[in-house]
């Protein structure tokens, strides 16, 4: 299911988010809609957590996490980080890493099993990519734009890319990702999908400005018309028990 | 050169302003400041809905309305209404967009039942509620809402362009329109301007010293100023969003206003805007 919403009135929904398998974080606005929002969908779920990072409200933007952990920029504040250790659940790793390319959630797009970079980030960061986060990494451009994380948006069942991506880059990144990709758009036809857009395996949250069309090609592509979000948690719980024992 | 300006079907460019400016030998790198920009004037397409968009973002401060629907009235709005575009510019963007909007014709719509919510609930001034009312309710078929929003640094020499451009397309609206219901409703009679200036702030606070030389208001738009000082009235009202502190602004707050003009000092406004900027 695909929830349209706005940010005080900006329908840049991903900048203020970010929502994987195993939490949500919501950057703290002006009113408690947009909060209100993800929780009525996420609440038992998964926790939903409000949070700035290094003293700003766009979080989706400066973050990067899947189930199994969750990267911070190095201007993270020692209190946001605590903040966050605290109020995710055990087994997200939260660890802030000093990359110059600060801008994390622009620079990675990940799911649970692979993650996109930048090409230029540094390879210490890519190794703790591949810790913290464990997924495979892969530096990659979309339609030439080195911010991968800005230009498309994918879960574990499906993809969303910049508008503008060959045919044969469609194939190739769906081929390392596993996943059916689809090129496309996001709020009336903007290229940045990630700004616009944040998804996990059976929820998506678009700006209002996100047309039927648009919300349907989301809503197909990363299968979330038959998703229910029980059985994908209980996959995890296995995990979760895990932790606690 | 009316007939100059009507081009032919397609052809949507109305004037060109061309404003050249020095520019140095400008690598990809160091940059010192002035670029050679043609700027056009387009009439609104919907392709321009996203930058439009952009620059009325907090045109109502921060509440929550239906912003994308009163653009789509603004676009849609093709016979009064100009966007400033870079000539044969790929990314497409909406420097400065002025329109005017009769608030009787569009006044079903959900985001002009938000705006005059808006205006009525947040001016604490009781006296001008009444007259905004009577503006906003059983006069609005003679009211236009004066929309005119700019990036900070566009060249001050293309408002008295735009505000031409403007009141002239109103002008022959009231004569091309195919109806005589569209016709009448571009014959305002009252014009709506909503904004922000900056307030000294303790204006009360009479300073005996001569040395304090602080104007009472600092305008952003400069045609403010003049529209200000034509108005029947004007009311202050508190802003929510935070203003960026700068030195020379630490006395000065943000503040909304809504002002009304009558239709009939236009002539005045356009000829002091011309002055003012043909001076400075």
């Amino acid at each position: 299911m695909a929830t349209r919403l706005q940010f005080e009135n900006s329908c840049e929904v991903g900048v203020f988010s970010k929502l994987t398998n195993a939490y949500c974080l919501v950057a703290i606005g002006g009113s408690e809609n947009f909060y209100s929002a993800f929780e009525s969908e996420l609440a038992d779920v998964i926790p939903v957590v409000k949070t700035s990072i290094s003293g700003t409200r766009i979080i989706g933007r400066l973050c990067a996490g899947n189930k199994n952990g969750l990267l911070v920029p190095h201007n993270t504040t020692d209190q946001e980080l605590q903040h966050l250790r605290n109020s995710l659940p055990d087994q997200v790793v939260v660890q802030r890493i000093d990359e110059k390319l600060s801008a994390l959630g622009n620079c990675i797009a990940c799911n649970d099993h692979v993650a996109l970079t930048h090409t230029d980030l540094d390879k210490e960061t890519e190794e703790i990519i591949t810790d913290v986060l464990g997924v495979e990494v892969f530096r990659q451009t979309i339609a030439g734009n080195i911010l991968v994380g800005s230009y498309c948006a994918f879960s574990n069942r499906g993809g969303l890319v910049h508008p503008h991506t060959s045919v044969e880059d469609l194939d190739e990144l769906s081929t390392l990702l596993q996943v059916p990709l689809v090129a496309g758009t996001i709020n009336r036809g903007s290229e940045v999908i990630a700004a616009g857009m944040t998804v996990n395996d059976w929820t998506a949250f678009c700006g209002s400005d996100t047309t039927a069309t648009e919300l349907s090609v989301i809503e197909s592509v990363f299968k979330l018309r038959e998703a229910q979000p029980t059985a994908i948690v209980d996959e995890m719980r296995k995990s979760l028990i895990d932790s606690y024992v | 050169m009316r007939d100059a300006m009507q081009q032919s079907p397609g052809d949507e460019f109305k004037k060109l302003k061309k404003v050249d400016r020095q520019s140095e030998s400008s690598e990809d790198e160091e940059f010192h400041g002035v670029i050679q920009a043609d700027f056009a004037f387009f009439d609104p397409k919907p392709d321009d809905f996203h930058g439009v968009k952009t620059l009325l973002q907090s045109y109502l401060d921060d509440k929550q309305w239906d912003l994308s629907g009163f653009v789509d009235l603004i676009l849609e709005q093709t016979t009064v209404g100009t966007v400033v575009k870079l000539e044969d510019d790929e990314d497409n963007g909406v420097f400065s967009i002025i329109t005017a909007l009769n608030l009787g014709r569009y006044k079903d719509h959900k985001c002009f039942t938000e705006l005059k919510e808006f205006l009525l609930n947040i001016c604490p001034e009781k006296d001008k509620t009444g007259k905004l009312r009577s503006l906003l309710g059983d006069k609005a078929q003679d009211v236009g809402l004066l929309v005119s929003q700019r990036v900070v640094n566009l060249p001050p020499e293309l408002l008295p362009h735009l505000y031409d451009a403007l009141f002239d397309e109103i002008s022959w609206a009231t004569e091309d329109e195919p109806t005589e219901e569209l016709r009448n409703s571009f014959r305002f009679k009252f014009y709506v301007v909503v904004s922000k200036i900056y307030k000294l702030k303790n204006a009360n606070k009479k300073r005996s010293s001569s040395t304090d030389e602080d104007d009472a208001f600092i305008y952003i738009k400069p045609e403010e100023e003049i529209l200000h000082k034509l108005s029947m009235w004007s009311s202050l009202f508190p802003l929510q969003t935070q203003q960026v502190a700068t030195h020379e602004l630490k006395n000065y707050q943000l503040t909304g206003i809504v002002m009304a003009v009558k239709a009939e000092d236009i002539s005045s406004f356009r000829q002091q805007l011309r002055t003012l900027i043909n001076e400075s």
